[in-house]
């Protein structure tokens, strides 16, 4: 996973929300179809694809999927 | 001759094997790091106990045996030879087989004979469901003591082998909200003094029209080949219309008994986790009510659950206290509850 864009075809495959570029930014809750138990498999597999351990309490902060990706890829 | 007090002689529960923590569980579906903290901090239940034995994948014990454990310590507290059992109820979403029904196999296992017995296929309103059942039957005056039984095991729909970044959000949740276990309440026309009496049970379905919160399918020789999914849960319904319904249910017993909230010592409130039940328990807002919940160290356990609750309320009831307890079906929607004085 090596840009935004991959993760959001990541986060369309293997978690089953269709989300585009531009909802990366959004609020959770504006993200169609999000709840807490997308956040946990989407950590999972983020954790997968980076090797990387990603910080629970970090996670508990992000406000949107980017910054989740920020979390997982950091720039 | 018609009974006007049925008091509730003696209640009893059983858990299968260790608890199993949120750990061992992550372990166990191979879920990675953050599954432990993820549980505790969006489910908060620390616990389970089931009936499979996770390392090994053997079922250990049958719904019919935790009712058996459950029914024996409740006749033995109670002090009731299986005898003197007129009357036999249960409710359970998940029975050992169709046929024989499971409270059959149970009662027959417990020395009881010649009565009537009743199971109720029931979600999680179960226990409520039987408990009114042979609450009204005894009231007839035609029975005197009935043993009443709830529980579920849902070792059909653990398997060990399944990749845990396939599962749906509703096949996630399952995995981390139920726990295994039974248990089982005398109730007596012929209250001693000094009894915690049943005052009143509601049952109420309220499904018309609304979809489905949760499916169980079962399978045979003639569909088990079509893949279909055996559960499927709506948790976005679960968690918007529970608190409502529980609601509804505590004012609907309260007025009917012409109590205020204030009145309450108790509250058993609903057991869907330790975050929905305090979330419930928060939109009830009865101002002094004690809430008795176990979900944290059972997991929620179902038809069982207001068992566990009454085993950790009832030595603590002193003469006059009240107690409400509440529970919502949510796969085709029941509100339902019962209180209790003692007198």
């Amino acid at each position: 996973m090596n840009s935004a864009e991959d993760f959001v075809v990541l986060i369309r495959d293997e978690i089953g929300l269709p989300v585009t570029r531009a909802d990366l930014e959004l609020g959770f809750d504006q993200v169609p179809g999000w709840d807490s138990l997308h956040m946990l498999r989407l950590v999972t597999v983020l954790e997968r694809e980076t090797g990387r351990t990603i910080s629970f309490p970090d996670v508990l902060q992000a406000q949107s999927l980017g910054s989740l990706y920020r979390l997982a890829v950091p720039a | 001759m018609a009974a006007s007090d049925i008091g509730v002689a003696a209640v009893a529960t059983a858990l299968p094997g260790p608890p199993i923590d949120n750990a061992t569980l992550g372990r166990t579906l191979r879920a990675g790091g953050t599954f432990e903290s993820w549980v505790d901090t969006f489910i908060g239940t620390s616990t389970r106990h089931l009936a499979m034995d996770l390392e090994t994948g053997e079922v250990r014990f049958s719904l019919a045996d935790l009712a058996e454990t459950a029914g024996r310590k409740a006749l033995s507290a109670a002090g009731v030879a299986p005898g003197e059992v007129d009357l036999v109820v249960m409710g359970t979403s998940m029975p050992d087989s169709l046929l024989p029904t499971t409270v059959n196999v149970v009662a027959d296992r417990l020395g009881i004979d010649g009565v009537a017995t009743y199971q109720l296929q029931s979600g999680c309103t179960g226990a409520m469901q039987a408990l009114d059942v042979a609450h009204q039957m005894l009231l007839t005056g035609r029975h005197r003591t009935a043993l009443v039984l709830g529980g579920d095991v849902c070792a059909k729909h653990v398997d060990l082998g399944v990749e845990f970044e396939t599962l749906s959000p509703g096949e996630l949740v399952n995995t981390v909200l139920f726990g295994d276990g039974a248990g089982a309440l005398v109730l007596t026309a012929d209250p001693a003094a000094g009894s915690v009496l049943l005052r009143r049970v509601l049952v109420r379905f309220v499904g018309r029209g609304r979809a489905p919160g949760q499916i169980v399918e079962w399978f045979g020789m003639g569909d088990r080949h079509e893949q279909r999914p055996a559960l499927h849960e709506d948790f976005k319904a679960i968690e918007e219309h529970v608190p409502t319904l529980a609601a509804q249910a505590l004012t609907e017993l309260i007025e009917a008994q012409g109590w205020q909230p204030a009145d309450l010592d108790y509250l058993l409130p609903p057991q869907l986790s330790v975050r929905m039940t305090d979330r419930i328990v928060k939109h009830l807002a009865l101002p002094r009510a004690e809430e008795v919940s176990c979900v944290g160290e059972t997991g929620n356990t179902a038809n069982a659950l207001p068992f566990f609750q009454l085993e950790r309320m009832l030595s603590r009831m002193s003469s006059g206290q009240r107690a409400v307890a509440v529970a919502v079906e949510s796969s085709k929607w029941i509100k339902s509850g019962f209180v209790l004085e003692a007198a």
